[in-house]
């Protein structure tokens, strides 16, 4: 590590890390130097000059913008002599001879209050009180900072540009755009999608999209990063437009497992207007998402729960909390331990996962508890069970440091959004990234090789490559000799794994696998990406079993750059797990330290998963639940059929934000918080433990997921269920599990906290491949069709009308149906046929036209576009539509002609 | 391809000695044999100036004419497209060499001459039958051209010293074995054969040759910065982009003679062991992009590019690549992001490209007249070199004379030649119906004007810069009694703000402005305070542009204001010159421009 370097600004001592600009140096001592191109977490750009400061060093004098000038060793550097400051005006005030700031040059601009309504002074359409990003305007900051001359000889020029305002979610009002490229430079540099760009030149350049086409079919993902960089009003969101707020929460969106520190703005009636990545943030940098960014202003709803119902005698009506708490606790009394089911909400904190499953566990004596979204429990079981100490617990932007990355069976640019972004940008900076995924998504374009198997087979494909590598003699010799055990034994079971074989099962060339193990094992490191997007529970075992063994042979353990990661659905999975909200027996270790915390005898039987216990309350065995539905998505989650589970329960307690209809068959209600009322942790999928903070006081009779759970408790007579506060609880679970330790509110205020953490190269221990056997009859069985929808940013080969809808665009595309010969000829489709793919439920996944071109037997294909999920957020009539975004979840279809 | 060098450089001149000898000893028997066949063979050998101006004047039609004459009494004729001789005022020209090897040089041809012209090399060739076209000859005395001057007597000829522009007009750029005939490549194969890198390095230095693209930078100096690099990929880049109004001399080398700044260019890469070589033209000069892919193509199939360079151990590849329509585009670091395809705005320095370059490889990048001065330095020595020129500017300079003087066309002078030298002695003084020279405008739009007073500034890079104007681009346009400074003045900053790239604030908006004032003086609608607010917005340009688009944008003005600064005085006090109109024709104003005053 290179040493700092000291130098001087404005005469007082700065430290300089190594490769850090003048600005960058000036910013982190505090000292501000006014800027416009610059931004956090992006390259020098060097374009808006009004970072200009005089350097003097050896003896030398220069004028240099402090953005793109690194300072040398005692550099003596000047922000604010005249010279600078002179130039710094005479820059801005050209600037503002494009941009209206009709208020910032008007006498009365100190009189003026942001409501205020002008008579006389300013035109209309140059007013800044008009604008949506008045007083948080960087522009008018600036302008005030260097203390513009209200008067200039300048002509002024309104572009007279129209408002585009007909794609989803956002305004652009170019008419307020300086063209500092900070909009173009992120979409390009930091989200890798370059839908944006600069256009014309010289007095006429301006930011657009390529040939000037709409959003929709530029490539957009709706991430709304250039929303959040922009300095102007140029950008905004539509929502909320021109309010202005009156305090910033910094807190963490919970809508993915990524855990996007956000900043949320609210505004004087207590509601949040505007969400936006903290670029501080350490897990997103900066960095949202179309549902984190567009999908939060669910707490503000007019639908809100505020009170408790119940339900006697067949009659709902409102009821104080007491009563409730006395009701709900009375009605769950009456059930056996096996009788009973807790489902915590999928963006509930760690407090109340924990408290969910001590409610289970002492006061109705089940291990029946789960969290909501926990449907894949496998992966990670195998991976802290079978793999323990594997998990790594790395950040996820070290995926950006790796040679090679893996992406298996996971949609991360919708589902982990942000998670997206490192495996983009390693991508583009020349990492080998391997896709193996049915359906074709975003990262399928970045991929070196993009392995497209027949689904159930991607154990078999892993464990070829596996073979592949094993046969070039391209494994680790060293790390396995030196960390691994079992290689002979693997290198027997291998013979199994015929290529040939393997290729036909799958439906791939051997030339395909063969091609990946080469891309796999050329870079130094690899991160392998373990989502759980494919449909049958013991291939994600033994997905698992395969891809840690490719590691292994890889020799891609400890150290940057070598991190595994495990993808699953809901907010908060991998808290749920670390705090025991978890029914399996596996975690018995960590049950049995709560239990002695508590004083109590845990339950001893194996408890029910989530999707058990809605098959258990089809058939009858679960007759009580109490669910907390906060991001609960029932009717699209694959619960099954869920309406017909509630409706055979005799007691249902329900926590909900709004009256649905899972409220509608509860027999007691609690009005819940949302993330705005909480102040909680959670977890990501980094095993990064962060604080969420409160907006507002909930109103009325709003309670948190922990308070409802212990309020039922303390009614039932249960002890160690009295808590002043989340803060206490949180104390109890780091006083109790070990990882947590040292850990409370007030540190993680300060500073997120890794629960797990990567190994370094010197601390990586001994393992074992696994040896398996694999199993073609059971992949070949398989009759009926499998739907791999996928989803890309655009498609420029494909045509695309643009419709209106609701005074919005909206694509109008005819989507091609990729269907096997075979399989088209068993369903009677011909070449260019107008098809239909249904579900099991009758319902139509996607409509369009057959493409009989080969494809894989038993698969159907089909690519629908990115920007059609921004419509969906604009349009989505529920009140909270992010967990209602549909995923491409495979799923059995039927094909048949449309009817004409 | 990715080549390798051999670090072992030093060892090479005994290994490899004979071998290239011999390889290229067979190449240049080859050239040897088509010159003769060219010029001693029994046709006669018609060649067309068939340059840019050459084809404005009509060169096409003289060759279309030419083409049924294909059969003559004795047999075929040969007839060539050649580049342009400089002398633009004689376009179109018709050069014929008769066996036995006398030239002589047709000037202003029409096809309806081609007939009579035609009749007297098919006759007897005595005086009376040549056509009175004929103006000059080249060669030895014969009876029927005894009356012509010499080609190099001509008025406009005589103060030349030709260096770059010796081959221009007498070979076919198409044919790179006329090239080899006339001494082309043996500078090349003098530095693979016996000179070291290192070798070639320190001739190109102590030659002092300055850098030809407008900063005067020392070549040699710039070349070491990237020849100790040890990168498996370095890159040497040659700008073509030659956008100047009234500049045409880089066009002009590689319309006349590719291969010179070709040879340059591989000399280049070989003295700083780079492996990959791009000419960088603008897109639309198709003539020199024609004429350097065919250059380029022929040198690989005589060995002369590619892996191992005449059975050397040195290896160089080398390519076009065309820009968009943009000026920006050849400032150095904009060059490279257009070459790289991105959109062609400058990148901020540091890192210099000899650091971070062409795709983050270190990188070198010289003008063409540059790198076709280097053959002749490696294969005469920088002594010779040194000779031409001033003491800090050693060689020549190409200056392309257009608008109001009787000779327009792209002259080589010595530096130190005067500026008056070059306008009455080579130019002619002004054209017909001019009564003075009142203004030259030097260097390209962001160079300057100089009044007359000016004009007996030597060419000399420092001597120039002390009038307040540069060499640059080596354009001078110039303008006569007639010519209204303001609006000259407004042509140019319009040019400056239609090509800024509009990715700084200060040109991007600058330039607006200062337009925007020019506009209005010129429309004789001036505000008091309007010279200050040029100053002002043009000092800021200065200081505070990220490059020189920005930096040099004020030049046109200020150095107006040192010459003609009462014609601005003028129009702020209303005087709308007599002699003044708008647009009179010596640059078009970009449509596309869009003066900040008059919105949308």
């Amino acid at each position: 590590m290179s040493e700092a370097i000291q130098f001087t600004i404005d005469g007082q001592t700065v430290d300089a890390k190594p490769g850090e600009t003048i600005l960058q140096a000036a910013l982190s001592a505090g000292i501000y130097i006014p800027y416009l191109c610059y931004f956090p977490n992006m390259k020098p750009y060097g374009a808006c000059r009004t970072c200009v400061v005089d350097t003097e060093a050896n003896g030398r004098k220069m004028t240099v913008a402090s953005c793109t000038a690194t300072p040398t060793p005692d550099m003596a550097v000047e922000t604010k002599n005249e010279s600078v400051s002179e130039l710094r005006r005479g820059i801005i005030e050209m600037l503002m001879s494009e941009h209206p700031h009709g208020c910032l040059t008007c006498h009365r601009i100190e009189l003026c209050g942001p409501q205020d309504l002008c008579q006389r002074h300013v035109d209309v359409t140059d007013r800044c009180t008009i604008c949506p990003k008045n007083e948080r305007c960087e522009l008018k900051d600036t302008v005030r900072l260097v203390e513009l001359d209200l008067r200039t000889p300048l002509n002024y020029n309104r572009r007279e540009l129209p408002i585009h305002a007909d794609d989803p979610l956002y305004d652009r009002d170019y008419n307020l755009c300086i063209v500092c490229a900070r909009c173009v430079r992120v979409c390009d540099e930091v989200r890798g999608d370059v839908a944006l760009t600069l256009v014309e030149r010289s007095g006429v350049s301006l930011v657009g999209t390529s040939h000037g086409t709409s959003l929709m079919e530029s490539g957009c993902e709706f991430c709304g990063a250039c929303i959040d960089v922009c300095p102007t009003g140029a950008l905004v969101e539509r929502d909320y437009k021109w309010e202005k707020a009156k305090k910033q929460v910094t807190t963490v969106c919970t809508n993915c497992p990524v855990g996007c520190e956000m900043v949320a703005e609210v505004n004087k009636f207590d509601k949040i207007i505007r969400f936006r990545g903290s670029v501080d943030g350490p897990s997103n940098r900066g960095q949202a998402c179309f549902k984190g960014k567009f999908g939060y202003d669910y707490p503000n709803h007019k639908t809100r729960l505020r009170r408790a119902f119940a339900r006697q005698d067949g009659i709902v009506r409102d009821v104080e909390l007491t009563e409730a708490f006395a009701s709900a606790a009375e009605k769950l009394e009456g059930f056996k331990p096996e009788e009973v089911a807790v489902i915590a909400a999928p963006r509930g904190s760690n407090e109340d996962h924990y408290i969910a499953q001590k409610f289970a566990r002492v006061a109705l004596s089940t291990n029946n508890v789960d969290t909501g979204m926990n449907l894949y429990p496998e992966i990670r079981e195998r991976l802290e069970g079978r793999w323990e100490g594997l998990d790594t617990g790395q950040s996820i932007w070290d995926i950006e440091e790796s040679g090679s990355i893996l992406v298996l069976c996971a949609n991360p640019t919708e589902a982990q959004n942000v998670l997206a972004i490192p495996i983009k940008r390693a991508a583009r900076n020349g990492a080998h990234l391997v896709v193996i995924d049915s359906r074709e998504t975003e990262l399928t374009r970045y991929a070196a090789v993009w392995l497209r198997p027949k689904v159930g087979t991607e154990h078999l494909l892993v464990m070829g490559l596996v073979r592949a590598l094993v046969d070039g003699a391209r494994e680790d010799a060293d790390f396995i000799d030196a960390h691994v055990d079992g290689l002979s034994e693997l290198k027997a079971s291998l013979w199994e794994y015929d290529l040939r074989r393997i290729a036909q099962a799958c439906g791939l060339a051997v030339g395909d696998i063969a091609a990946a193990a080469a891309e796999l094992s050329s870079g130094t490191t690899l991160s392998a990406l373990l989502g759980s997007d494919q449909p049958s529970p013991d291939n994600r075992v033994a997905l698992v079993d395969a891809v840690m063994n490719l590691k292994l042979a890889c020799g891609s353990i400890g150290g940057i750059g070598n991190g595994i990661y495990a993808l699953y659905e809901g907010g908060n999975g991998a808290g749920a797990k670390r705090v025991g909200c978890n029914p399996l027996k596996s975690d018995i270790e960590t049950i049995e330290r709560f239990s002695k915390t508590w004083g109590i005898e845990p339950p001893e039987n194996q408890g029910l998963g989530v999707l058990e216990m809605f098959d258990a309350m089809r058939d009858g065995s679960i007759k009580a639940a109490v669910i907390l539905s906060d991001g609960l998505a029932l009717q699209d989650g694959g619960y099954g059929d869920v309406d017909a589970a509630l409706a055979n329960l005799d007691c249902l307690v329900v926590s909900s934000l709004f009256d649905t209809d899972l409220t509608r068959r509860a027999d007691v209600v609690f009005p819940a918080t949302a993330y705005t009322e909480t102040t909680a942790t959670v977890t990501n999928l980094e095993n990064r433990v962060q604080l969420m903070r409160r907006a507002w006081e909930p109103r009325r009779d709003q309670l948190t997921g922990w308070q409802v759970l212990s309020g039922i408790a303390n009614a039932m007579d249960a002890t160690g269920f009295d808590f002043a506060d989340a803060g206490a609880v949180y104390d109890e679970i780091a006083d109790t599990v070990e990882s947590l330790s040292g850990t409370s509110h007030e540190t993680l205020d300060r500073e997120s906290f890794m629960a797990t953490r990567a190994k370094s190269d010197g601390e990586v221990g001994r393992y074992r491949f696994e040896v398996m056997k694999p199993d073609y009859e059971s992949v070949f069985g398989s009759d009926g069709l499998v739907l791999a929808l996928g989803r890309v940013l655009h498609q420029p080969d494909r045509e695309i009308t643009l419709g209106t809808r609701n005074y919005l665009n909206v694509i109008d595309r005819v989507e091609a149906i990729n269907l096997h010969r075979d399989d088209a000829r068993r369903y009677g489709i011909s070449d260019g046929d107008r098809v239909e793919v249904v579900d099991y439920r009758g319902e139509s996944c996607v409509s369009g036209r057959a493409n009989v071109n080969g494809g894989v037997p038993g698969m159907v294909f089909a690519t629908t576009l990115f920007a059609e999920l921004g419509t969906f957020i604009e349009e989505c009539e529920s009140p909270d539509p992010a967990p209602l975004v549909p995923a491409l979840s495979l799923r059995s279809v039927d094909v048949k002609l449309s009817a004409p | 391809m990715v080549t390798t060098i051999d670090r072992s450089v030093e060892g090479r001149r005994i290994e490899s000695e004979s071998a290239t000898d011999l390889a290229f000893r067979k190449i240049r028997d080859q050239a040897n044999i088509r010159w003769r066949e060219l010029t001693a063979g029994d046709n006669p050998w018609f060649r067309v100036g068939f340059g840019a101006s050459g084809q404005a004047a009509g060169a096409q039609a003289i060759y279309d004419a030419l083409m049924p004459f294909g059969q003559m009494g004795s047999g075929d004729i040969t007839l060539s497209k050649v580049g342009p001789r400089g002398l633009m005022y004689l376009e179109p020209t018709l050069e014929v060499t008769v066996p036995g090897g006398n030239t002589v040089i047709h000037a202003n041809v029409a096809p309806e001459m081609v007939g009579a012209i035609m009749a007297h090399y098919a006759g007897d060739r005595d005086a009376t039958t040549l056509h009175p076209s004929a103006v000059a000859r080249v060669g030895k005395r014969d009876s029927y051209t005894d009356h012509l001057p010499r080609w190099r007597e001509l008025p406009a000829n005589h103060l030349q010293t030709k260096v770059l522009t010796r081959n221009f007009g007498a070979i076919d750029p198409h044919d790179i074995l006329q090239y080899i005939a006339s001494g082309g490549y043996s500078a090349l194969h003098k530095a693979l054969a016996s000179m070291t890198p290192g070798e070639v390095l320190d001739e190109v230095k102590s030659s002092g040759l300055r850098g030809r693209g407008g900063a005067a930078f020392p070549t040699g100096l710039k070349w070491s910065f990237l020849a100790p690099s040890d990168a498996p990929v370095k890159y040497v880049l040659c700008n073509c982009e030659e956008g100047d109004p009234g500049a045409f001399n880089d066009k002009g080398i590689l319309e006349a003679d590719p291969h010179l700044l070709l040879e340059g260019l591989i000399l280049n890469g070989y003295a700083t062991r780079s492996t990959h070589g791009v000419v960088f033209i603008r897109q639309g000069h198709d003539l020199p992009i024609d004429a350097t892919r065919d250059a380029i193509d022929q040198a690989y199939e005589m060995g002369l590019l590619g892996t191992n360079i005449l059975d050397s151990d040195f290896s160089f590849e080398a390519e076009v690549s065309l820009t968009g329509d943009s000026y920006v585009a050849g400032e150095e670091t904009a060059m490279m992001e257009a070459i790289e395809g991105k959109r062609s705005t400058p990148r901020f320095k540091p890192p210099f490209p000899a650091a971070a370059g062409l795709w983050q490889k270190p990188t070198n990048i010289n003008n063409v007249k540059t790198l076709s001065y280097v053959p002749s330095i490696v294969r005469d020595g920088a002594e010779e070199f040194k000779k031409t020129g001033t003491e800090s500017s050693s060689g020549t300079a190409l200056v392309c004379l257009s608008g109001k003087i009787a000779r327009p066309g792209l002259y080589e002078v010595a530096m130190g030649t005067t500026i008056r030298q070059v306008l009455e002695d080579i130019g002619g003084g002004p054209a017909e119906g001019s009564e003075r020279i009142k203004v030259l405008q030097t260097g390209g739009p962001l160079g300057g004007v100089m009044g007359e007073e000016a004009f007996d500034t030597e060419i000399d890079f420092d001597a120039m810069a002390e009038v307040g104007c540069i060499l640059g681009s080596g354009g001078i346009i110039v303008g006569d009694e007639k010519t209204d400074i303001v609006d000259l003045i407004r042509n140019l900053v319009a040019f400056n703000q239609f090509e800024s790239c509009g990715k700084c604030f200060p040109c991007r908006l600058g330039n607006t402005h200062m337009l925007d004032v020019l506009d209005r003086m010129c429309k004789n609608e001036s505000r008091s305070g309007d010279l200050e607010l040029m100053e002002k917005v043009g000092t800021n340009m200065k200081i505070g542009s990220l490059c020189g688009h920005g930096q040099l944008g004020y030049n046109p003005i200020s150095s107006a204001m040192a010459y003609f600064g009462e014609e601005f005085r003028q129009r702020l006090n209303g005087e709308l010159l007599p002699s003044g109109s708008l647009g009179d024709g010596i640059m078009m104003m970009p449509s596309r421009t869009r003066p900040v005053g008059q919105g949308g």
